[in-house]
């Protein structure tokens, strides 16, 4: 800890430029990184939404239903069914057309058809869902947004791409960005790395101290970032709320694991926090690895 | 010992900086290299050194023949080696007791032995009042001794010195060399050099140079190209 202060006090103008490159670098994964969760928080709970409804003739009886319900459950493929029967579909109607007792009077449960509603674990699934209902008996009518599915399912592959080529580009960006701050640091050693190498210094010897004053930079940089967003977030916290008014929960899947984002909770942020030190760890180790390389070859 | 066994070296725009150079320098043995500019004798250093390889020959210090392609002890080789340069070389951004200390850090001492032995090698070159001193506060004459101290500390078995007295005026450069003599029959000594009559003085083995070959090799010798 000593050794790496010294070299910030000896060398602090190029410290604090690379300080200020891994601030900015981290403050904006940070950004990305939680819009980015945010977002695909809200697509998984969107792709829950679009459902297939099924209409029975109304002489299908309760059983063969059921059957149905039962076999698309074992499916795996099917998050939840809602079955509303005559009755239920009944009062629905009923309420619906509480003002207009004409349409009341005209209407009984017996011609009202059973019904289910089926919320497929992935929009993907839904067409074949629909293919396999139309295939059943007594059906009368199988209904499915079939356009509205299918944007969907272009939109989150073309925001999980885009994520991904965006993030690829801002790990390349910083560790290139952050090798030439480094490298500018370490061309000013570079009579100090050379005289190193021939009185028997190890690389790891001569590259130690770049990499810890790096790792150093980093968690400092990233402590910083988290602070000053979780500050930014919090300011914001009604705003938030009022945003995501109605959506109970929003969670992710994390190595199989679903990780609750919203509301926002402790556990989300120590594993954003944790995330964002070990990208700003490794990227400032590695920018470091690969600047002292060039003075190595001695 | 050191066995250069016609070692040949040839840059890749065609000037031959060694042409089939051999001689033996024995454990403790103290040699000048003398020779005008170019006859190749910061060369032949630089190879101890491993910083350039010969085209071809065969180079032998120690039990290591460096020229072996499977040669990959070079760390091992560098730990023996303590270099003098004409400019020193010392580190601006540390003062004197860290400069010595680097060449005792990176071999691993403890830093309870780093102390004494820093400590006994400064009284030796006789800066022990200087050791929190940073290089910009010294003369050329101290950067030199800063140099000395680093090469030898450290149970270095071979010293070599690249004009260690260039940059330096008469007086300074006879106190330099007073040091070198302290060290006489207890590390192998290697000083090119091109004052003569420091050479002369010494009565010590003279290897001259010219056009990259020895042309003399004198056991008690002076400086005579």
């Amino acid at each position: 800890m000593k050794e790496i202060w010294t070299s910030i006090r000896r060398t602090p103008y190029q410290s604090f430029s690379a300080f200020l490159i891994l601030f900015f670098t981290l403050f904006l994964t940070l950004i990305l990184f939680v819009s980015l969760t945010f977002l695909y928080g809200t697509l998984n709970y969107l792709e829950t939404k679009p459902q297939v409804t099924v209409y029975f003739q109304t002489k299908t009886l309760e059983n063969q239903i059921f059957k149905i319900r039962d076999d698309l459950m074992a499916s795996g493929k099917v998050l939840s069914l809602k079955y509303i029967s005559k009755n239920e579909a009944f009062n629905i109607y009923k309420q619906l057309n509480k003002d207009n007792p004409l349409l009341l009077e005209m209407v009984s449960a017996d011609i009202l058809p059973p019904s289910l509603e089926v919320y497929a674990k992935k929009p993907i699934y839904l067409p074949e869902i629909a293919e396999y209902l139309k295939k059943q008996g007594d059906i009368d009518e199988v209904q499915y947004e079939k356009d509205i599915i299918d944007k969907l399912l272009v939109l989150t592959n073309t925001i999980r791409i885009s994520a991904l080529i965006f993030f690829s580009y801002l790990i390349l960006m910083s560790i290139v960005v952050l090798t030439t701050m480094i490298l500018f640091k370490i061309a000013l050693k570079e009579s100090e790395i050379t005289l190193l190498k021939l009185i028997g210094a190890t690389n790891f010897y001569i590259r130690k101290p770049y990499i810890f004053e790096s790792l150093f930079l980093g968690i400092t940089a990233s402590t910083i970032s988290f602070g000053i967003f979780s500050f930014i977030v919090v300011y914001f916290n009604s705003f938030l709320q009022s945003y995501f008014k109605g959506i109970t929960v929003l969670s992710v899947n994390v190595f199989n694991y679903p990780l609750n984002i919203w509301p926002l909770n402790y556990v989300f942020f120590a594993i954003v926090f944790v995330s964002i030190t070990l990208f700003g760890m490794i990227i400032s180790s590695v920018a470091s690895y690969i600047a002292t390389n060039k003075y190595l070859k001695v | 010992m050191i066995v250069f066994d016609k070692v040949t070296k040839k840059f890749p725009l065609g000037n031959t900086a060694l042409n089939d150079v051999s001689f033996e320098i024995d454990d403790n043995q103290f040699v000048f290299l003398v020779g005008q500019s170019g006859a190749g004798k910061t060369t032949i250093l630089k190879m101890i050194t491993q910083e350039i390889s010969p085209t071809s020959g065969s180079i032998i210090i120690d039990d290591f023949d460096i020229t072996d392609k499977n040669f990959s002890q070079k760390i091992e080789l560098r730990r023996k080696i303590g270099i003098i340069f004409q400019d020193f070389k010392v580190l601006s951004d540390k003062n004197v007791f860290e400069n010595i200390a680097v060449s005792l850090k990176v071999i691993g001492v403890d830093n309870s032995d780093l102390k004494a032995k820093v400590k006994k090698t400064l009284e030796l070159v006789g800066l022990s009042k200087k050791e929190m001193v940073f290089p910009v506060q010294l003369s050329a004459g101290e950067l030199q001794r800063v140099a000395i101290a680093r090469a030898i500390i450290g149970d270095r078995d071979i010293i070599i010195a690249d004009e260690p007295t260039g940059n330096l005026d008469p007086k300074t450069s006879w106190d330099i060399m007073k040091i070198f003599k302290k060290l006489e029959g207890k590390k192998t000594i290697i000083i090119a050099t091109h004052n003569t009559d420091i050479v002369n003085s010494f009565q010590k083995r003279v290897l001259v140079l010219k056009d990259g070959k020895i042309i003399k090799d004198q056991r008690k010798g002076g400086y005579e190209l």
